[in-house]
């Protein structure tokens, strides 16, 4: 049974491999890389640098833009939110600090939460629940890692095998490389281009779901 | 005595909460149990890590809309930066709030601090308080309060209530709930909520319809329940 696990799990890695392989290939194009957009927001920050600003736009605006486009379900606001949202990034970069988290989450945080205050500034007056009040812009104190060690043993286990397919697939991927190939929190994150923090946070989400699914089958 | 939160928001609540497509009374309940429970702010962190994530490696056609994003980038270059005295003036944030009502006084959470200063005034009925806050007409967003050894009359919710418990303790039918807990009760849902004979209790409570009173005398109740919601 142990060994239907991994097969299934590397049988499904194989084909997202090369999905993965390719991607990377068209990025290293852009050369996409952690910490590129870290600096060029410092740059934007220290110097108003418009070189800087402009790469940063024309990676992020289309993808806003896609954002956008899903939840508003038009163009016109997208567009509209990806303008207020590109705009701060803009006027605010001095305000962004890379201790507390990566540019890119701080860039979906600002069109997440322009997006919001766009909504509410339609239905109704200024006595109203804003973006301010819901998401706090400062550090929450971390609380470590607790027990993922503990987890090694259960992940083997055949009961969470279905589950483990239903992961969300970014989230499968992360903890297939992990749990499954053995590789370090870092190669995993130079290997699909993505912020070493986003590795540690989607093994965290993953496995709380996998505990949440576990706990669904018991009861 | 810091009382380990037992009940959170499930998973695909926070993901909406993080994603900002939860109705904003929910997402102000939400906001406010994050607050108070470490663990769901790890959460949150991670699920926001996550959202970003999947948004910045999304596959897009940079050839869209390529005439617009020239004009919107010049716009914006031409715009100034905030100086540096404002930078950090935006920062200043989030002091501790409380709210005072019957002779006593509760911290509440940052996300509430600014819509409790504004908040209606407490109405009394029994041992019961409520003070709404204001928030877009379709929502009900109200502080409540219970004196100790107070029951609140059985009812049924017609639309969904979300109970947070900001202080003090409060029992039901399914158990017994402290500081940071969230209670989500679906329609159809029947309980009597009550406080214990020595301790009182401060909640924030989101109701997307009103109560109604099962039970005998309290029915009369039934006319008043704006009182509630």
């Amino acid at each position: 049974m142990l060994e239907t696990t991994a097969l299934s799990g590397h049988h499904a890695g194989s084909t997202k491999q090369k999905r993965i392989n390719q991607r990377m290939t068209i990025e290293t194009d852009n050369e996409q890389r952690t910490g590129q957009w870290e600096d060029a927001l410092t740059l934007v920050a220290l110097h108003q640098d418009k070189a800087a600003y402009a790469e940063l736009f024309s990676y992020f605006a289309p993808r806003l833009r896609a954002f956008g486009i899903k939840m508003f379900g038009n163009e016109q606001q997208a567009m509209e939110m990806v303008q207020d949202a590109m705009l701060n990034v803009w006027r605010k970069a001095r305000l962004f600090d890379a201790s507390r988290g990566c540019a890119s989450t701080w860039i979906f945080t600002i069109a997440r939460n322009v997006r919001f205050d766009m909504l509410r500034k339609k239905q109704s007056r200024k006595d109203d629940i804003s973006a301010d009040d819901l998401w706090f812009d400062g550090d929450y104190p971390e609380q470590e890692s607790n027990n993922s060690d503990n987890w090694d043993t259960i992940l083997m286990s055949e009961k969470l095998a279905p589950h483990f397919d239903g992961l969300p697939p970014a989230q499968r991927m992360v903890m297939q490389k992990v749990y499954l190939e053995e590789k370090s929190h870092q190669e995993v994150s130079d290997e699909l281009a993505i912020p070493l923090g986003t590795v540690k946070s989607r093994i965290r989400l993953a496995l709380d779901r996998l505990r949440e699914a576990l706990d669904d089958t018991r009861s | 005595m810091t009382h380990a939160v037992k009940f959170h928001p499930g998973l695909m609540l926070l993901e909406q909460y993080v994603e900002g497509s939860l109705s904003a009374d929910v997402a102000l309940a939400v906001s406010a149990h994050i607050d108070l429970c470490p663990h769901c702010q790890q959460q949150s962190k991670d699920i926001t890590n996550d959202q970003a994530s999947s948004l910045a490696e999304q596959q897009v056609n940079s050839r869209d809309a390529e005439q617009e994003w020239q004009q919107m980038l010049d716009f914006i270059t031409s715009q100034p930066a905030i100086s540096a005295d404002t930078g950090t003036s935006i920062k200043v944030k989030s002091q501790v709030a409380s709210v005072s009502v019957n002779g006593k006084t509760f911290e509440i959470p940052r996300a509430l601090a600014r819509l409790a200063e504004q908040r209606n005034k407490w109405l009394h009925l029994g041992g019961i308080a409520t003070a709404k806050l204001p928030t877009a007409d379709k929502q009900h967003v109200s502080l409540l309060y219970i004196d100790k050894g107070t029951e609140v009359p059985n009812h049924t919710h017609l639309g969904l209530e979300m109970t947070l418990v900001l202080a003090g303790k409060i029992v039901d039918e399914n158990g017994e709930y402290g500081v940071g807990d969230l209670l989500i009760n679906s329609p159809d849902d029947t309980h009597t909520p009550r406080t214990l004979a020595d301790e009182d209790c401060l909640c924030l409570s989101v109701l997307s319809a009103p109560l109604k009173f099962n039970k005998g005398l309290t029915r009369l109740l039934n006319p008043l329940q704006q009182f509630f919601y």
